[in-house]
């Protein structure tokens, strides 16, 4: 592979006038599952060749992606992907530049300790049937369950003309389990995800009963749940939902692309825009951790970078080019979904540093207000304005814990409402999930429990 | 752009692959080749920073030995040994899988009803430089139109898509595509305060685009954007704008009508056909042979005629959507609405053009008519609602507060409360501004009584 893909860097240096250019190749495995109760849809297997080509030719990039890995169609995707950038960049007002990182040469290995390629399909399907028999065996009025289930694994050739080559192993374990449940007239809505890097041995501790269960127990108690209230309340939100939270009133605001298209964070780099207990990281090293990898898809390593720390923007997730921008050293955060896509800034583990409260102490003061345990998806926009959704809400009533409440969720800006943090938890939950930007990808967030004095919940009662 | 793979070698590969599945002990086996070939031009704040070819084809098999059913896919399409292994895989899935005692058979052969306008050879024609032009005429549009406004992301694309689908009932059919699209993602600012993201675009399948058009409109959005401030919480008149009510339908309603939902009990709808399920001036189409449609094709992703299909006739629930699949459970024929993501995966029940018939109020009128309300461009959090029961919490941003029968000012965060089955109930009125938005072809609607938080 390595020759074949010098040779096409070279072509693209020397004869079409490339300044720079890097090679994506990748071999990937995929298997997936799709149950629904407890038939199985398909089971599912599939191969993928491909590469990713970028140039910078004239400042402008471009970019070209095949299907195939032989020199001549690589060779004729690069000159493609050079004529792509000749017919931007007439319009350039700032040519792209690259910072400057080291060259790197490495070969990264998983090692899985259950390597689901040597799983049968046999057994995962037997994995998935138990999680579908704990859910609809929990209750009758459990109705439906719908279980996707994606192993995929692999190698990603990385190369450019800066002499940077490395080969790095790809491993993904990932599991979706939704569950309807119905009794008179209502009806609602659970699900979880399960994610790995680090091997099949997710499901030891994230067994398909015990998740089963989560699913399938939250379907059902939200069958008594009542409509939020809308209108303005403290809230306390679990380790789930602060991660979200995290992810997208933050998150997005701070990935320095989306930062120089004017987001709110612009004018405040190294300003004080959280209380003093909020402190940010994005974190692209913990072992087996979804989110997690050694290089990004520009060949720089990834590492823990600190966002926000005691309530001051300190840093943002860059890649080479806003780095250079920005003067300041790429994060790790290049991430492209698969060959068909070119890297853009991605978090990685993104969460919040635990403090000292214990869960009693968070709700103890709240007369009356909100409990956002576990989150149903979540949104940004540039101008700080972020909506949570909430699968599974309570009340809190007089320093309780209280009824459930269903279909809740919250909003604000996030540069009133971080300043409303007044107090978080010691203790401390990451979970997996999938952000979506234009292409996918596999991410963790978290944090502790934390209170916010007052927020937007939305309601229909 | 140079199409990578023909139509006759396109059917070869899918016919091979059934007729190797055959040989090979699969009692049934259809094979779907996808080729998609996309050029594109891309804006990055304020200016055309890049551009990039992407050429995806391969070949996805569904094999099914004793009732079971197994799929694979691979793009390797050169080397016949890899097709056969994707044959093989799909053969060994399926004896891996389970038997499914409500599998009856792939759909057979049936004549296609003619489609209009789903193929554009000017748009195969365009070149990167082309799709500049385009993108910078837009982005010239923005820029001129206000110094307030700073054009964030967007771009001009131009897509080739081909199908085959061939399988052990005898079909074997080949269509083909065009679309071309031209976006531009806006925001505004002023003394600080920053609008949230503006964003108007075109699709077509033809090429018919006005790229002035959405420079200028993106830009004004932005700008009327500016001095937003909250509002009070109340229930009040909503018009949704076709972005707004595509991103809440897609995860409510079109989910309700789908025959995988109902027969699955995850459908408010489950038993109600004949009922009312909207208000009377509700009328919705499922159509797969919308003229010009971005969801138009001769054949869905199991080779059955796409259709039309009379959903919602004046508030009254008439028929749900079925694939092959859900269809012969009940002993009913598709309604060819098997969709398929390209290669990658099996099909499933998905709706094809969402037609909600139009009106006859211009937009203008329609805003006349209300004496207090919200104009809602697009929703934040939608994907949030419970898909389900309907329910939905969202924010309207940006959106535009009514008051005596004008656009007052801008609002800030506003949140909507609500059951996507309420707001059919409550649909007052429909202007006659029909557009395509993904799968939805709609007008803004006009929806009474929605709870709205503001502070």
């Amino acid at each position: 592979m390595k020759d074949v893909l010098i040779k096409v860097v070279d072509a693209a240096a020397q004869k079409f006038g490339a300044d720079y250019v890097e090679i994506r190749a990748q071999r990937l495995f995929k298997t997936m599952l799709t149950l629904k109760e407890d038939r199985v849809e398909a089971a599912k297997q599939g191969i993928e060749n491909g590469a990713a080509l970028r140039v910078l030719v004239n400042g402008a990039w471009g970019f070209a992606s095949v299907g195939t890995l032989d020199i001549e169609t690589l060779t004729s995707a690069v000159s493609d992907a050079c004529k792509m950038a000749k017919a931007a960049s007439p319009r350039l007002k700032t040519p792209i530049k690259l910072i400057e990182t080291k060259a790197a040469e490495d070969k990264v290995l998983a090692k899985p300790r259950k390597d689901p390629s040597k799983i049968t399909v046999e057994d995962k399907i037997n994995t998935t049937l138990t999680m579908s028999n704990t859910i609809l065996g929990y209750d009758s009025r459990v109705k439906s369950c719908t279980i996707d289930y994606l192993d995929l694994t692999g190698t990603s050739y990385f190369i450019n003309n800066e002499g940077t080559y490395i080969e790095q192993d790809k491993l993904y374990v990932w599991s979706r389990i939704l569950a309807t449940a119905t009794e008179a007239g209502i009806f609602t809505f659970s699900r979880e995800e399960i994610g790995s890097t680090a091997g099949y041995e997710i499901f030891d501790v994230e067994t398909p009963e015990i998740v089963g269960e989560r699913v399938a127990k939250r379907a059902v108690e939200q069958l008594k749940a009542k409509p939020p209230k809308g209108g303005t309340f403290p809230v306390v939100l679990g380790p789930n939902v602060v991660g979200v939270f995290v992810h997208e009133a933050f998150g997005h605001l701070a990935e320095a692309d989306l930062t120089l298209s004017g987001s709110v964070l612009l004018d405040n780099i190294g300003k004080k825009i959280a209380s003093d207990i909020v402190t940010f990281y994005d974190d692209g090293t913990i072992p087996g951790a979804f989110g997690s990898f050694k290089y990004d898809d520009e060949g720089v390593p990834a590492q823990k970078t600190i966002l926000v720390k005691d309530g001051v923007v300190v840093g943002l997730m860059h890649n080479r080019e806003t780095a250079q921008k920005f003067d300041t050293k790429p994060t790790g955060n290049a991430r492209a979904e698969d060959f068909r896509f070119q890297p853009i800034i991605r978090m990685r583990n993104t969460f919040m540093e635990p403090n000292d409260y214990s869960f009693e102490e968070l709700v103890e003061d709240i007369k009356f207000g909100y409990y956002f345990k576990s989150f149903r998806g979540g949104q940004a926009n540039l101008n700080g304005t972020f909506q949570v959704g909430i699968q599974e809400a309570y009340e809190i009533v007089n320093g309780e814990v209280s009824e459930p409440v269903r279909n809740a969720s919250m909003s604000g800006n996030t540069l009133e409402t971080l300043l409303k943090v007044d107090a978080a938890g010691k203790d401390f939950e990451l979970w997996p999930g999938r952000c979506g930007k234009g292409q996918t990808a596999f991410v963790c967030d978290g944090g502790p429990h934390i209170r916010a004095k007052g927020v937007l919940v939305g309601g229909s009662a | 752009m140079v199409v990578v793979l023909k139509r006759e070698k396109m059917l070869n590969l899918a016919e091979d692959a059934v007729s190797f599945a055959l040989r090979k002990g699969a009692d049934e086996v259809e094979a779907f080749v996808y080729q998609g070939l996309t050029t594109n031009v891309i804006i990055e704040r304020g200016q055309i920073a890049r551009s990039s070819r992407i050429i995806d084809r391969g070949l996805g098999v569904r094999a099914v030995i004793n009732k079971a059913v197994g799929f694979s896919y691979t793009n390797i399409l050169e080397s016949k040994a890899a097709t056969e292994e994707a044959v093989l895989k799909a053969l060994s899935s399926a004896k891996a899988s389970k038997p499914d005692k409500d599998w009856h058979n792939l759909p057979a052969k049936k004549t296609f009803a003619s489609v209009e306008n789903t193929y554009d050879n000017n748009v195969v024609e365009l070149q990167s430089e082309d799709l500049v032009e385009v993108a910078s005429v837009m982005l010239d549009a923005a820029e001129k139109a206000d110094k307030r406004v700073f054009p964030i992301e967007g771009g001009a694309g131009a897509s080739y898509l081909s199908r085959v689908i061939a399988n052990s009932n005898g079909i074997a059919s080949f269509d083909h595509g065009t679309i071309i699209e031209c976006s531009l993602a806006t925001i505004g600012h002023e003394g600080g305060e920053v609008t949230p993201v503006c964003f108007e675009f075109n699709a077509e399948r033809s090429y018919n685009i006005d790229p002035e058009w959405i420079g200028r409109e993106a830009a004004r959005l932005a700008v009327s954007a500016l001095k937003a401030k909250r509002m009070e919480t109340k229930n009040t008149n909503v018009i949704f704008t076709q972005f707004a009510l595509q991103q809440l339908l897609y995860f409510t309603l079109i989910n309700a009508v789908k025959a995988d939902y109902v027969q699955r009990n995850q459908s408010a709808f489950k038993g109600k056909i004949g009922e009312k399920v909207a208000s009377e001036i509700v009328t919705i189409y499922d159509d797969g042979l919308f003229n010009g449609g971005l969801c138009t094709w001769k054949f869905d992703g199991e080779g059955v005629p796409q259709q039309k299909t009379l959903i919602i006739e004046k508030g009254i629930l008439r028929n749900f959507i079925y694939d092959n699949y859900t269809a012969k459970k009940e002993g009913k024929e598709s309604t060819g609405n098997a969709s398929r993501a390209g290669y990658l995966t099996t099909p499933n029940v998905e709706a094809t053009n969402f037609h909600l018939m139009a009106g006859n109020k211009s937009p203008k009128e329609l805003i006349t008519e209300v004496d207090e309300g919200l104009l809602v461009y697009y929703l934040q959090g939608a994907h949030s609602s419970n898909p389900a029961s309907g329910e939905f919490s969202v924010v309207a941003t940006p959106a535009w507060k009514i008051k005596n029968g004008e656009i007052a000012y801008a609002t800030k965060g506003a949140m909507l409360a609500g059951n996507i089955f309420e707001v059919l109930t409550n649909v007052s009125a429909l202007a006659d501004n029909e557009r395509k938005i993904g799968q939805l072809v709609a007008p803004w609607v006009l929806v009474e009584n929605v709870k709205v938080i503001g502070k």
